[in-house]
């Protein structure tokens, strides 16, 4: 009976232990983890303020112009088609085919 | 014997480990009764530490999400010179000089000072943090602090502002919005072990700092892009002093661009004074000239004092009212009252002004919003100046219904304008749409507010009318876009040369303000051009700005030209 209380105290007193040890652990893990998190938020953060810079208008522009040869277009050059009239119901709208010129294709480069 | 020795040597045993036991007993009697306070606060020094953390500013986008203001966090370095011993502060500083772009003697300098702590560089580039991590110098140490961000450069900066190194808000949104973006501030309680690392915050369940509130303006990047761009041509263009441009949609008063030139960058604001951050579109009063005819027009039509058809005497150019003389641009017989706005007769606007009189005058340049502010969310917001009429002098109804003796800001002007626009009702122009948490979440919708009703739907039909003719037959044929019909008045008024005190003969300011399409705005404009040299008209300098954006602007909005247009499409069989 003895022997068993004495076995008994020890594996509690060996639970309490490994259960403060594990904290600890654990704890250290949690530590490392955040520290992980912050670098990867901040790493975000730096890649969202560099993607908000290189897609300023201003820089899009000067590559487009300056780069590529391209040019605003001038006054008429952009015809902008209403989709549908506003004073007609939609279910009285017929879809037509429209066909476009090929060289107007968006796919055909120069 | 042998029992009584082996008795004596059990009691001496006995007492030597009850003496023991008695010392132990005591020191911890000691230690955890009698000096338990003094000691436990000693224990907590050395195992916890108290860290102070702010949650990020709030960032702050425009209508379609892009990013225009945001913190990061950045390293910034210190130094504790009193850990370093003789040679040492040489040898960091030429380590450190080229990382932090600092010159070495300066960094040597303050490493040799008798201190225990020393800022060496603060809020460096991310790159320079990398670059540092990769140095492991005794005496050095590097902490993250919030940095703020503005991605597009200068773009929009007279709105956005910019905030201090402490990070809080000094101008624009960035200083107006100050409590919604500032993060919330909290110590936090972070348990150490002996070697100093953090072993697990003291109350796990304490949530780390709320980060600020974000913004979502009304302007959208693009729009206030063409609007700089185009703005910063023409000022250079005329070598002018100064230009600003406001883009609103005169439906809800939501400001859709709003420009300043010259312009400057909020990421270096350092090196520039409080006079190229003001945003003068909102705290520079000017004397507006003719565009002020529209607002005349607008209440004397509304009164019924004159129709768009009701003819005026031009009175071939010269008018004397109260012993001055009002001239006109050139030699006006008769002409219609559509005619005295088209061809922006001052003696028409003067004889129509005097008709309507003073009182009412007054009245409707106070409903148009003038002499008292906007009350849009952004600080520093200049009042103008409209006299009482008690103030008034013999020549003061004539000369406000041309656009004198009266200070006005162009937010005033376009928002008047934009009245006009919508059928008659003054809203309250403002630039930020939606308040959102840090999960984005919205918090706060900010509604279009109407201020009042200052004219008819007829009245402003009837203006509307007269102000396409300003476009196909008068001052501001410069102003016209291609498919569009558009609306609007040219305004060139002189300066005061403030060595005479009289208005100088050779400086203005150059106007044109507006809105498109006539029949159903989209956008109400104003361009005003200081001090522009040679050609000096609105309809020269300041109109051709408002064709360009306004085209420009339509087109991105995919507004439908109000011209049918007939295209041929065609295909081809290959």
């Amino acid at each position: 009976m003895k022997t068993f209380a004495v076995f008994l105290g020890l594996c509690l007193v060996f639970v309490f232990v490994w259960e403060r040890v594990d904290v600890v652990r654990i704890g250290y893990q949690i530590e490392r983890l955040k520290h992980d998190k912050t670098a990867l938020e901040r790493q975000r953060d730096e890649l969202r303020v560099k993607v908000s810079e290189l897609s300023a208008s201003d820089r899009i522009a000067k590559l487009a112009t300056g780069k590529l040869g391209m040019s605003l277009p001038q006054q008429g050059q952009i015809i902008v088609v209403q989709s549908r009239p506003t004073d007609v119901h939609p279910s009285l709208i017929v879809p037509v085919e429209l066909k476009v010129a090929k060289n107007y294709l968006p796919s055909r480069r120069l | 014997m042998t029992s009584s020795l082996s008795r004596g040597r059990r009691y001496a045993l006995l007492l030597l480990l009850l003496s023991g036991f008695g010392v132990v007993l005591f020191r911890l009697a000691t230690l955890q009764v009698l000096k338990a306070a003094e000691l436990s606060v000693k224990a907590d020094r050395q195992h916890q530490k108290t860290v102070s953390l702010e949650g990020a500013r709030g960032t702050i986008v425009d209508r379609h999400g892009k990013i225009l203001a945001m913190n990061v966090e950045v390293p910034s370095v210190f130094g504790v010179p009193n850990t370093l011993d003789r040679d040492s502060p040489l040898k960091t500083a030429r380590q450190l000089s080229p990382i932090l772009n600092v010159k070495t003697d300066e960094l040597e300098r303050k490493l040799r000072q008798d201190r225990s702590f020393v800022w060496l560089a603060r809020k460096l580039d991310p790159e320079q943090g990398h670059r540092l991590d990769r140095l492991s110098l005794d005496g050095i140490g590097v902490v993250m602090e919030g940095r703020r961000f503005y991605p597009k450069g200068p773009l929009l900066a007279h709105v956005l502002g910019f905030s201090g190194m402490d990070g809080e808000g000094l101008e624009g949104v960035e200083h107006r919005y100050e409590s919604y973006l500032r993060g919330e501030k909290r110590n936090m309680v972070l348990q150490r072990d002996a070697l100093g690392r953090t072993v697990f915050p003291k109350g796990m369940a304490e949530r780390n700092p709320t980060p600020g509130q974000s913004l979502t303006l009304t302007i959208d990047e693009v729009i206030q892009y063409i609007v700089e761009r185009e703005l910063e041509d023409a000022v250079g263009r005329a070598r002018a002093k100064s230009g600003t441009m406001i883009v609103l949609d005169p439906k809800t008063g939501a400001v859709l661009a709003m420009a300043v030139s010259p312009r400057f960058d909020p990421n270096v604001v350092s090196a520039l004074g409080p006079d190229r951050w003001r945003n003068r579109t909102l705290t520079d009063a000017y004397e507006p000239g003719s565009t002020m005819k529209v607002m005349m027009a607008a209440a004397a039509i509304e009164e019924r004092v004159v129709r768009p058809n009701t003819m005026v005497f031009g009175e071939h150019g010269h008018m004397t009212v109260a012993n001055t003389v009002i001239h006109d641009h050139e030699r006006l017989g008769w002409m219609s009252f559509s005619q005295v706005i088209q061809k922006s007769s001052n003696i028409g606007a003067a004889k129509t002004g005097m008709a309507l009189g003073g009182p009412r005058l007054y009245r409707y340049l106070q409903a148009f919003g003038f002499g008292q502010r906007t009350e849009i969310d952004l600080p520093g917001e200049g009042a103008g100046l409209l006299r009482n009429p008690r103030d008034w002098g013999r020549r003061s109804v004539a000369s406000i219904s041309m656009g004198q003796e009266i200070g006005v800001t162009p937010l005033q002007m376009v928002a008047a304008v934009s009245a006009i626009a919508n059928g008659g009702v003054l809203m309250k122009p403002y630039v930020v749409s939606e308040i959102r948490d840090a999960d984005g979440h919205i918090l706060r919708q900010v509604p279009p507010q109407a201020k009042r009703r200052v004219i008819s739907p007829e009245t402003a039909r009837s203006v509307t009318t007269i102000l396409e003719g300003v476009i196909t037959d008068g001052t501001g044929t410069k102003a016209a876009i291609r498919g569009f019909r558009v609306a609007g008045k040219t305004g060139t008024a002189q300066k005061i040369d403030p060595r005479t005190g009289t208005y100088s003969a050779s400086r203005f300011v150059a106007s044109f303000t507006g809105y498109v399409p006539a029949d159903n705005p989209q956008l109400a404009m104003i361009v005003v051009i200081d001090d522009p040299q040679g050609d000096a008209w609105g309809g020269a300098v300041a109109a051709p700005v408002f064709s360009r954006v306004g085209e420009q602007v339509l087109s991105y909005l995919g507004v439908p030209s109000n011209e049918p247009v007939t295209l041929a499409l065609a295909s081809r069989q290959s």
